[in-house]
């Protein structure tokens, strides 16, 4: 025991009995607890219909949670006003299976359309959309159309925008559910990237073959409930794991 | 500064490309808008003009005038006027010759001098024109009048007690019809302004989804769409405003000849208000109708 009892840091996310019901009366989540401490990489994994989006949305505020209390970066979502949200939304940094770029605007617009729909400075928008695109590895590919890229392409472009805000948290809802694994391992890397410049990563994945050679922390959820959650685990629990 | 620069020209850019991309709804509503004013605008104007009617009406009528025979000896007529002015009723009693009438007759403005000219020798009769203290002893006055011998029989007196409640009758009727159209018409509007408003907000809901994910405001979200209801507000607004503001005075003008004893009144001052106030209820017909589009779509 350490002589000088130093305070835990607070964790940057944190969920204490969360259940969540939806207005039709599916159980999504129930009684999940967890905390991601600062610059943690996560790996959310479960068969479909588990509750791994619901938990993401939560934790954007996109629903609200039926029981329990989460607080995101320090603050009580359940006591979040609707016109603080934004802010909210701002430290978040969130990508998702299906992209959802603008598909009439360019690469540029696409990143810079966050910037500017979030009233962030203008002079310093061509500067930060650069610096976001050269952080994914897309310099040179500003003015083209989301129909002109790959998918592999087209998520590092999300990726970029998710970027532009300088998120705390970075979440990602199988962003790898439409890429091939070649594909997949480079946005994965990615993502190891942005962690080891301070951001939090969230990602919910069916990707087996990734988080079994990741051994990062996995929280498993099954059925609405959190039943595993491992550091540097595989994306079965080891009993379960085939031979 | 900049934000607020950076908000106007997103909110207008985007209310622009909304009203042309789905150009067919956004001109209906400019049309409804447009019918809506153009309807307020017309009815406040006829108000206007049989506002003024009634008030040269209501000063018409504590007078009337007693037409005499035309072989009425002077004394005679004094001594009737005598007799009308020693009424408690009577407040005054002037005498009017043939040719004064002809002379006021002839200064009336609306009529044209071919008109005058055809009389030929002077028809018009003298009178003795009485003021009452009370307008309601206007109709015993001419009752008693009129069996004096001296009096013309064709016409007697210009009494006429159905004159003004004829107007009054009149304006009420066009003031309430007038009414329940733009009402009609308004609610009608309010309802095609949502439509538009909401046909441009689907037609936007990723822009509206992805915006709302990376943390734009509920404002910065709504504002192109409040932006688009005022155009359409404004567009119709102005059109209707031209047509009002330029049609108004050749309509009178066309009108007055052929409407010789109904007074037109063609009022500068007041034209210029209704023409604020189309404009007024245009921006507020666009807004309001925007912010029904808007409120309930934009939650959460
Ligand atoms: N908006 C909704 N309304 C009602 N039920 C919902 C809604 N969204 C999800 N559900 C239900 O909640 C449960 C959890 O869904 P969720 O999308 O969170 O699962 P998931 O783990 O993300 O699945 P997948 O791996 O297929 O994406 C499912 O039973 C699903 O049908
Ligand atoms: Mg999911």
């Amino acid at each position: 025991m350490a002589a000088v009892a130093v305070a835990p840091e607070r964790p940057q996310i944190s969920l204490q009995q969360v259940g969540k019901t939806y207005p039709n009366g599916t159980v999504a989540l129930r009684d999940v607890s967890l905390a991601v401490p600062k610059q943690d990489f996560v790996f959310l994994v479960g068969p479909s219909g588990a509750g791994k989006s619901t938990l993401v949305r939560l934790l954007i505020r996109e629903e609200k949670a039926s029981e329990g209390s989460i607080q995101v970066d320090g603050q009580e979502l359940n006591r979040l006003r609707r016109r603080h949200l934004p802010y909210l939304r701002r430290k978040i940094g969130m990508v998702f299976q299906d992209f959802k770029l603008l598909p009439n605007l360019s690469v540029f617009e696409n990143v810079g359309f966050a910037l500017r729909v979030t009233e962030g400075a203008l002079r310093h928008l061509k500067p930060k959309v650069e610096e976001v695109l050269s952080i994914v590895g897309l310099e040179g590919k500003e003015n083209k159309y989301p129909d002109e890229l790959s998918g592999g392409e087209q998520q590092r472009v999300a990726i970029a925008r998710a970027l532009v805000h300088d998120p705390k948290i970075f979440l990602a809802d199988e962003p790898t559910g439409n890429l091939d694994p070649a594909t997949s391992w480079e946005i994965i890397q990615l993502l190891l990237q942005i962690n080891a410049r301070g951001t939090t990563v969230l990602m919910a994945t069916h990707n087996r073959e990734i988080v079994d050679v990741m051994r990062r922390r996995v929280v498993a959820i099954d059925g609405g409930q959190i039943v595993r959650d491992e550091d540097a685990g595989g994306y079965h629990a080891p009993n379960l794991e085939p031979h | 500064m900049h934000r607020i620069w950076n908000r106007i020209d997103f909110a207008f850019g985007s209310a622009w490309q909304n009203f042309w991309r789905n150009a067919a709804v956004s001109i209906a509503s400019v049309l409804i808008v447009w019918m809506v004013l153009l309807s307020l605008g017309s009815l406040l104007m006829v108000l206007n003009s049989l506002q003024h009617i009634l008030t040269l009406e209501k000063g018409r009528a504590s007078a009337i005038s007693i037409f005499l025979a035309d072989n009425t000896p002077l004394s005679s007529a004094m001594d009737f006027k005598l007799q009308l002015m020693r009424d408690s009723r009577v407040s005054a009693v002037s005498y009017v010759t043939k040719e004064q009438a002809l002379v006021r007759f002839q200064e009336m403005p609306t009529l044209s001098p071919d008109l005058i000219a055809a009389l030929g020798s002077n028809p018009l009769p003298a009178s003795l024109d009485v003021t009452v203290k009370d307008i309601r002893s206007l109709a015993d006055i001419d009752k008693m009048v009129r069996t004096s011998p001296l009096v013309d029989k064709s016409p007697a007196t210009n009494y006429s007690p159905d004159v003004i409640d004829k107007i009054i009758v009149l304006a009420r009727v066009a003031g309430i019809a007038g009414v329940v159209l733009i009402v009609g018409l308004a609610a009608l509007s309010l309802f095609i302004i949502m439509l538009t408003i909401r046909t441009a907000i689907y037609m936007r809901r990723k822009e509206i989804e992805v915006m709302k994910l990376v943390g734009a405001t509920d404002w910065f979200v709504r504002w192109p769409f409040i932006v688009e209801g005022l155009m359409v507000g404004v567009l119709g607004a102005v059109v209707a405003v031209i047509i009002v503001g330029l049609g108004y005075r050749p309509a009178e003008q066309y009108l007055q000849p052929r409407l010789v004893f109904i007074p037109l009144f063609y009022d500068p001052e007041f034209l210029k208000v209704v023409l604020a106030g189309m404009l007024a209820f245009g921006l507020l017909l666009g807004t309001v109708g925007s912010y029904l589009g808007v409120r309930r779509f934009l939650r959460q």
